[in-house]
């Protein structure tokens, strides 16, 4: 019998997902339902919010970001 | 862009509330020949009004072999996109005809009422009631876009005036429209505008209208205990009046009547005293179920293109006054504080002269409007949209440059893309789930698949439940 499964399917780049899945893997399995393949995930529809602020956070910390463009 | 939009003329957030309407409100609702044209003219893409036209005299049910005969089959997408539509409406059902073929009928109050509304007949007077006021104290169409535009101004001007400082204390709205406000989330307790708040703000009119008497809609009933067909056949009606033309108040029902105020507030009908028995559509009525833009586009001058834009007499577009360079400098020829703060939201503004405004789109300015839900396909509309007429002579109007590394802001902001929906999952064979995806597939609503998990994603789930039951009973 066909299911139909409530969630959140999440699309990025492969280093994206690298870091989805560890902030994944650090929090116990919290986020993820599934691995789809090397650009998709499936997420729990509740948990996508605080997932894009971890991985927010997560970026500003590795990433340094050139920031004088706003100069006139 | 959505491909859907093309071949929707309809306000999707208006045809999203009445899907969500039980079938029997919707049943009484057709009952008024004005409600029923607006439904035909304004939520149905174009195949269904074919099919509507076409069945609206059959005295048979029409078999759905026939349907699909007059279907190109390259157009099977539009066909289901048209059938799912008028069913959800209600306006067709499947024939109950046990034994025979599968056919299609209209529904009777919506196929009555449409009927008396192109040919006239009936003596329903939902199309309202022309009266003159006493004395001919005519109102000229001046002093309705005047309010029209005064009320609704000073709505959206409460809104942004939280974000801009100098703008406070511009706007005198009511108390009720401010709770309503609040309760569209368009702002949150202490006044502050929200992420819904600039989405709507950057709406055209017309969806504007839309989106605040949603929010009426949908909390009216409980609030003040309206009957919410009375309010929803009301909107209709308006729709339908004429500018200028003044409309009796006599026969509105106690809900309409008690509507009369609040719209009043919102600048979408006049009324020159509470005495007299007579209100008057302005044009933020009179286009709600048109295509004809209201006023102009959400921030527009009082004063200078006041003239120009309305003077038209059809509501034409207002003159666009935003120039913006290759070098992402932006220069505004404006006074208006509502437009000023508009750009503010996405621009950093530098100089402020008598006329005109200057600044500059930066990163910083692009993605803190997006941290606050805008999208950038909302900021280029807008700048395409008040684009001065000296940009408009080049194409594209916008410098290509600038469009692209708006996207690109946010393409930085955001480096995933989110999708809630559906995954179908433990199809029992192949050709079911081909057959089931090949459909998602055709009506737009796959997202992502896998044919070797054999497992697929969708947006929306009703419509594939329906094809599965559909097939699994053609199968029995």
């Amino acid at each position: 019998m066909v299911k139909a499964l409530k969630g959140v399917l999440v699309q990025c780049d492969p280093s994206i997902k690298a870091i989805l899945l560890k902030i994944d893997a650090d929090s116990g399995n919290e986020y993820i339902i599934e691995d789809l393949d090397e650009e998709t995930l499936f997420v729990k529809e509740s948990k996508v919010a605080s997932l894009k602020e971890k991985l927010k956070v997560t970026l500003r910390e590795t990433v340094r970001e050139n920031t004088d463009s706003d100069s006139e | 862009m959505n491909a859907s939009s093309d071949t929707m003329t309809a306000n999707p957030q208006a045809l999203e509330v009445l899907q969500g309407f039980p079938g029997t409100k919707l049943e009484q609702l057709y009952r008024q020949p004005s409600t029923a044209l607006a439904v035909f003219r304004r939520m149905l893409p174009h195949l269904a009004k074919t099919i509507v036209m076409a069945m609206l005299y059959m005295p048979n049910p029409f078999l759905a072999s026939d349907l699909d005969a007059w279907i190109r089959p390259d157009a099977v997408a539009e066909k289901e996109q048209a059938l799912l539509v008028l069913t959800s409406l209600h306006i067709m059902s499947t024939s109950l005809q046990a034994q025979g073929p599968r056919a299609y009928i209209l529904g009777k109050a919506f196929a009555k009422s449409l009927r008396q509304a192109l040919t006239g007949s009936g003596e329903h007077k939902s199309f309202g009631v022309p009266c003159r006021p006493p004395g001919n104290d005519v109102v000229d169409v001046k002093t309705l876009d005047d309010h029209a535009r005064r009320q609704w101004e000073d709505i959206l001007y409460y809104m942004v005036g939280s974000t801009t400082v100098g703008v406070e204390g511009q706007s005198h709205i009511s108390d009720a429209t401010k709770s309503l406000l609040e309760l569209g989330n368009f702002v949150d307790k202490r006044g502050r505008i929200t992420q819904t708040g600039f989405t709507f703000l950057l709406q055209e009119v017309n969806a504007q209208v839309w989106s605040l008497l949603i929010v009426y809609l949908n909390r009216a009933p409980e609030l003040l205990k309206m009957d919410s067909v009375d309010i929803l056949s009301f909107i209709f009606m308006l729709g339908s009046l004429e500018l200028g033309q003044g409309y009796s108040t006599a026969n509105l029902s106690s809900t309409q009547k008690q509507m009369l105020d609040d719209l009043g507030d919102f600048g979408i009908i006049y009324r020159p005293s509470l005495k007299t028995p007579i209100f008057y559509p302005t044009r933020l009525a009179t286009t709600l179920t048109s295509d004809a833009s209201a006023l102009h586009s959400s921030a527009a001058a009082p004063t200078p293109t006041f003239d120009t834009g309305l003077a038209g007499g059809s509501g034409a577009a207002s003159k666009g006054y935003i120039i913006v360079e290759t070098n992402y400098r932006l220069y505004a020829y404006t006074e208006s504080m509502l437009q000023i703060s508009v750009l503010a939201l996405f621009t950093r503004l530098t100089m402020l002269f008598p006329n005109m405004v200057t600044g500059r789109l930066t990163k910083t300015s692009v993605q803190r409007a997006i941290a606050q839900g805008i999208t950038a396909d909302q900021i280029i509309s807008y700048l395409a949209a008040h684009a001065h007429p000296q940009m408009l002579k080049s194409t594209p109007v916008l410098p290509p440059t600038v469009v692209d590394q708006i996207r690109l802001w946010q393409i930085e902001g955001d480096r995933m893309t989110t999708t809630s929906g559906y995954m179908m999952i433990e199809f029992a064979t192949e050709a079911e789930y081909r057959d089931t995806v090949e459909y998602a597939e055709t009506v737009g609503l796959l997202v992502w698949k896998s044919d070797a998990k054999r497992c697929f994603f969708v947006n929306r789930i009703e419509q594939i439940r329906s094809f599965m039951s559909n097939r699994r009973a053609a199968r029995a």
